[in-house]
């Protein structure tokens, strides 16, 4: 019996020590009845070769040792699918939060540091790490709660919900994309950080030139600072609006959201079109050249009436058809009732 | 004895069928287990004797999977045990509890309900069949 000896101890190191003699104990009396049945049916004793079949097929130690202990799992099948849900939505944000972040410090520091190029590659080579840490403290996050629950707060109850709160139907629209609305949200973050960025660093806005531009006869109207921090302001004030056009709950009021977005690009357009003057002229300046100014100025000028015009006649689209498709919704909603 | 329910592979059709049908089959068994060593310690068994006694009656369940349920089922209150000597060794004997006695004929009557279902699904379904190939011979 040196084989059962040697099994039981085999499981007994893998049996917590709180039941453990217990548990040895009634796997002894089993085992031990389980063989000499064997034997009674053969008439003889076992051979060691047989009692190690026996062994061998009640199963390997850790295995059978496993099975008496509780079910092991750190986040459990209730809790799992908020969990992967959790994960799946917030990767993007992770991504845009770390894209932002990296391109708004390799922008600030491409003057003084390395190759922007380089930067953004480093920046790059970095992120896995950085997201196995997000998913790692997310995993232990979720683990810590599901060990929480139950032992030192109350268990998970699924929210109350109602089918009626689930976002319309979308028919024949396509639906938004979460990636194209993240790039979006990312683009205008760092706009906003160019646009406060180029005062200081005018090379961001003509590269190699902006040590031409102080020998030039005329120069950037002074009132300019007061219609640039109108425009900033009103791209800052975007941003909100974009983001909540990314999230679920608001899906039913994203084109509403939408139309905010597009009104205040409306209203960078009505403070460009009210600057009038550009560029002024500088002290030494040619009367031919004071002739093209007052061309470049209202060449300017015309442009952004021009596009004001379409951005207008293409909000009042937008906005007869938000009405209409809200109408339709309703309509529909008291047929189906 | 009837017929054997014993685990390991049965049937034809590729080692992905044979995965697959073990996996469904481990799933329909699990509950089925449950309810045969229930329905079985109405009298009093140790484990070696109960695992006898369910695979003479045509239920082979493994020693690692039978020995560590008793104790789940007894921790959940549904089975009793008590040590006792017989034949010069000491055994842990069980048997259900009250609240095992309830349960199980709870399970018993929700057994019944299911595979009376199943049959007269599985009937319908056979006779529709049926319906077909005759409406294709004529």
């Amino acid at each position: 019996m040196e084989l059962l000896e040697r099994y039981l101890q085999a499981v007994g190191e893998h049996l917590p020590a709180r039941g453990r003699q217990d548990t040895l104990a009634e796997l002894r009396a089993n085992l031990e009845a389980e063989i000499e049945g064997r034997e009674d049916a053969a008439g003889r004793p076992l051979t060691e070769a047989e009692v190690a079949q026996v062994l061998e097929a009640h199963g390997m130690p850790v295995l059978v040792a496993a099975r008496y202990g509780p079910q092991h799992f750190l986040i459990g099948p209730q809790l799992f699918p908020f969990y992967w849900y959790t994960l799946k939505r917030s990767f993007p944000w992770l991504l845009a939060a770390y894209a932002v972040v990296q391109l708004v410090h390799a922008i600030l520091e491409s003057s003084s540091g390395p190759d922007l190029g380089q930067q953004i590659g480093a920046a790059a080579g970095h992120f896995p790490g950085v997201a196995l840490t997000f998913w790692g403290v997310m995993t232990l996050g979720f683990a810590a709660f599901e060990y929480a629950q139950g032992r030192y707060i109350p268990k998970l109850a699924l929210p109350k919900w109602s089918v009626r709160d689930l976002p319309p139907l979308e028919t024949g629209e396509k639906r938004p994309s979460m990636v194209n609305g993240i790039a979006d949200l990312i683009v205008s973050v760092l706009m906003i950080v160019w646009l406060l960025a180029v005062p200081n660093h005018p090379y961001l806005i003509i590269g190699p030139g902006a040590k031409m531009v102080h020998g030039m006869p005329f120069g950037v109207t002074p009132e300019w600072h007061v219609f640039y921090w109108q425009i900033i302001g009103l791209l800052i004030a975007m941003l909100p609006l974009k983001v909540a056009m990314l999230l679920p709950p608001l899906r039913r009021v994203r084109g509403w959201l939408q139309l905010a977005v597009n009104g205040m690009g409306i209203l960078i357009l009505v403070v460009m079109v009210q600057v009038r003057s550009f560029f002024v002229a500088g002290n030494e300046i040619s009367a031919e050249n004071l002739r093209s100014l007052a061309g470049i100025n209202a060449g300017i000028t015309l442009g952004f009436k021009v596009a004001l015009a379409i951005s207008v006649v293409k909000f009042l689209w937008d906005l007869w058809k938000e009405i209409t498709a809200d109408r339709n919704r309703h309509t529909s909603y008291a047929t189906v009732r | 004895m009837g017929p054997t329910i014993k685990d390991g592979v049965n049937g034809t059709g590729g080692q992905g069928g044979n995965e697959l049908f073990d996996s469904l089959r481990l799933e329909l068994r699990r509950g089925c287990l449950i309810l045969a060593v229930l329905a079985q310690l109405r009298a009093e068994h140790y484990g070696y004797t109960l695992r006898k006694s369910l695979a003479e009656a045509g239920l082979e369940i493994e020693e690692s999977t039978l020995y560590p349920l008793l104790r789940r089922l007894e921790t959940q209150g549904l089975l009793t045990s008590e040590w006792r000597e017989e034949e010069r060794r000491n055994k842990r004997f069980y048997r259900l509890s009250a609240e095992g006695e309830r349960i199980l004929g709870l399970l018993l009557a929700e057994w019944n309900g299911i595979n009376e279902s199943v049959t007269r699904i599985v009937a319908g379904e056979e006779a529709v069949v049926g319906d077909g190939i005759a409406v294709g011979e004529r």
